[in-house]
């Protein structure tokens, strides 16, 4: 199909201003219309910035008042960025030549290049990354503002790399900008998706078979790493959620689930509920292109082909986000994507590292007690 | 060609053509709207109505389609991409497509009006064109006249006398607001005071054969005034007087419905006097406030401001620099309904400060 019916999944400008927007002390510029401001502006509830185009600019240059912004901006922040949206981009200036004179960051992520991963890692691929040798610790990546479990993720991995006693180097995305300038050599992701290539990969916290080759790892590359209490914490969390997850199979048949969420948590997803639940994964929908690793899913971004899915498979189970919930029908659901809205989320729940394992498998595992229950 | 002439007086944060345009098209239940752009314009909007249909308990999820464009359209053009999806669109056997173009295609010049012409399947052009469309609001009274252009063909304007019709259309209700529903029904109780009823709502939850009802009612009553060129647009097709906004205020509410009283030719003695006792009762029962020293946030020189300062006097309020701000809902609270649940924010501002 050419067209996209009721589309689920942000361009690339929004994925380069989440990534900018991580880092306190940067001032983002969306050099665009209003349109293309508050859409990131309303998702993010960060301070955004924009030269709010209008057609005098398309005809006349947008320039002058480009050059206004930065200005205005620059004594109050460590950084500019400035991302381009579709129209600027078309128009050919050269933003570069035309901001010579100041010290910014320029991403040329317009909207129609590519989705939200695209732009992100375009964005982080300008910072002025600085690898400091021999800089101590680990970089956090995968980070990303718009996902439900960016806050928890983050502390998740901080919690562990701190019981290992290793330091954390800088997190992409949500740090300051100083701490561009130290970072480490080496880097660990919880969400493989958004790897940033900067410092060696180490592994992902994704999951407890990749926690443990990570913190295998972790422990080869650094010396006098203490790696027991994370091993006690693996075999107690995999104790837990088996004996929860046995209790569930006592009773009930495994569920049958459709999963649609980025390509890594899609994966997460289906092993975590294999592994515990003799899970059948009737489908497996990825927001974005499906890595190597994932190559058994398919990409789907229209809310009317994941509906004709869900449709068809009959899940027992739908993991997904607010708009996978609106066409579940009679089907459990569990937020795993974003958007994730209509009910209120206050604590940092996270879905990498131990933590995220454990409150994963306990939303999953409610979901499917409270449809069975229902159904009585 | 660009489809817009150029307006000189868009405002720079006014938000963007399309999302205004849609906020009327997705509100025709069996349409399908094309967004001839990038996928990532269509998804904004879209993610946007979607939060607002969650917010309203409704899940009838509307159709918008992207034409997909991609780096390749943007050099060599998108009229394929269009004509492939209206094609695409057609095949489901819609009540009605629209079109809505984008900043992107305005800017590279595709021939959308060309496009729809030749599609072979009807096709409602609506002339956005992102932020070269104009602002938000510009995209909704487009589209408001562009669906009402819609009704012509069943004019009947001889066979029927708008006097007598008893009916009320609401023109331009705001889809994407949180209280749309509390003021349609607030609404509807006001113009049950006079016996009239309400013909359409246009354009909300309605399908494409429901907008041939448009001319037949005896009064238009548009939202806001802002939409004062979509009410003389429709009294020139269809002769239908409009009042430019639904009631706000004590007295803005009364003056509503003598307004439509006049109009349609119904009495307002009865109604006005049932209005004005209600009035009397909900003020009554936030005697509470009397006496209470507050603070507003709001512009003295606003629209706002001299109907917030009616209900202060009414009550006995008084403004003062170190009294508790008060909140004053934006849009304003529509009809005696509205100032009631404003009431009850009041008094809960002033509990909390109290505590």
């Amino acid at each position: 199909m050419q067209g996209c019916l009721n589309p689920v999944w942000p361009c690339a400008l929004t994925g380069a201003v989440t990534a900018l927007s991580g880092f306190s002390g940067i001032a983002v510029i969306i050099h665009g219309s209003s349109g293309c401001y508050f859409y990131p502006a309303t998702l993010l509830h960060n301070d955004l910035h924009s030269t709010f185009l209008v057609e005098q600019e398309v005809i006349f240059g947008s320039s002058e008042r480009l050059i206004g912004l930065v200005h205005e901006l620059s004594p109050d922040y460590k950084k500019v960025a400035v991302v381009n949206s579709c129209v600027p981009s078309i128009l050919g200036e050269d933003i570069r030549d035309i901001l010579s004179e100041f010290n910014i960051i320029f991403v040329d992520s317009p909207g129609y290049t590519g989705d939200f991963e695209s732009g992100y890692l375009a964005a982080v691929k300008d910072l002025p990354v600085c690898m400091e040798k021999n800089a101590e610790g680990v970089n956090i990546e995968g980070i990303n503002l718009i996902d439900p479990f960016a806050r928890g993720n983050q502390r998740e991995a901080e919690r562990l790399l701190q019981l290992m006693g290793i330091p954390v180097g800088t997190i992409f995305c949500h740090d300051s900008y100083q701490s561009l300038a130290r970072t480490a050599d080496f880097s660990i992701t919880v969400n493989p998706d958004l790897c940033t290539g900067y410092g060696h990969q180490l592994g992902s916290l994704l999951g407890l078979n990749s926690i443990r080759k990570t913190v295998t790892v972790l422990a080869e590359t650094f010396c006098n790493t203490d790696t027991s209490r994370i091993e006690i914490e693996l075999l107690a969390v995999e104790e837990r959620i088996t004996k929860a997850a046995d209790k569930y199979l006592k009773r009930f048949n495994p569920p049958a689930v459709t999963i649609f969420s980025t390509c890594s948590y899609s994966g997460f997803a289906a092993a975590t509920l294999k592994h515990y639940l003799d899970a059948d994964i009737l489908f497996c929908g990825s927001r974005n292109d499906p890595a190597r690793s994932c190559m058994n899913n398919e990409k789907v971004t229209s809310l009317a082909v994941i509906e004709s899915a869900i449709r068809n498979h009959q899940p027992d189970l739908v993991l997904g986000s607010t708009f996978e919930r609106s066409v579940a029908g009679d089907a459990a659901f569990v937020g795993l994507t974003p958007p994730i809205r209509g009910e209120f989320r206050l604590s940092s729940k996270p879905l990498a590292g131990t933590e995220g394992e454990l409150s994963f498998m306990e939303d999953v595992l409610n979901a499917c007690m409270d449809r069975q229950q229902s159904g009585k | 060609m660009i489809l817009n002439p150029l307006p000189l007086s868009t405002s720079r944060t006014g938000g963007c053509t399309l999302t205004g345009a849609l906020a009327v098209t997705t509100g025709i239940k069996d349409s399908v709207t094309i967004i001839h752009g990038p996928p990532g314009c269509a998804h904004h909007n879209f993610s946007l109505l979607h939060a607002t249909i969650l917010d309203n308990d409704c899940m009838v999820i509307p159709s918008v389609i992207s034409s997909g464009m991609s780096e390749h359209d943007v050099i060599f053009g998108g009229e394929e991409a269009l004509m492939k999806v209206i094609i695409e669109a057609a095949s489901g056997d819609p009540g009605i497509i629209f079109v809505l173009s984008t900043c992107i295609t305005e800017t590279i010049g595709d021939d959308v009006l060309a496009v729809t012409q030749n599609a072979g399947v009807p096709v409602c052009l609506v002339p956005t064109g992102g932020f070269l469309g104009g602002d938000f609001e510009m995209g909704f009274c487009r589209a408001l006249i562009a669906v009402s252009n819609l009704a012509y063909p069943v004019i009947r304007s001889r066979e029927y006398n708008p006097e007598s019709s008893g009916s009320v259309n609401l023109i331009g209700e705001k889809n994407l607001e949180y209280e749309v529903h509390e003021n349609f029904v607030e609404i509807k109780r006001l113009v049950s005071l006079l016996d009239l009823t309400i013909n359409l709502r246009f354009a909300h939850d309605i399908t494409r054969s429901d907008i041939d009802r448009l001319p037949f009612a005896s009064v238009n009553i548009l939202r806001e005034p802002a939409l004062s060129a979509v009410g003389s647009h429709l009294q020139d097709a269809f002769s239908t007087p409009f009042v430019n906004s639904f009631p706000l205020g004590i007295s803005g509410t009364i003056s509503f419905i003598r307004d439509v009283a006049t109009l349609s030719g119904s009495k307002p003695e009865k109604a006005l006097g049932i209005e004005k006792k209600y009035q009397k009762e909900v003020l009554e029962e936030f005697s509470d406030l009397r006496g209470s020293r507050v603070k507003l946030k709001i512009p003295a020189g606003g629209p706002e401001y001299p109907l917030v300062k009616e209900i202060f006097h009414a009550i006995g309020i008084l403004e003062s620099h170190d009294g508790t701000v008060l909140p004053v809902p934006y849009p304003f609270p529509v009809g005696t309904g509205g100032m009631k649940r404003m009431l009850h924010l009041w008094r809960r501002a002033l509990a909390c400060r109290a505590v």
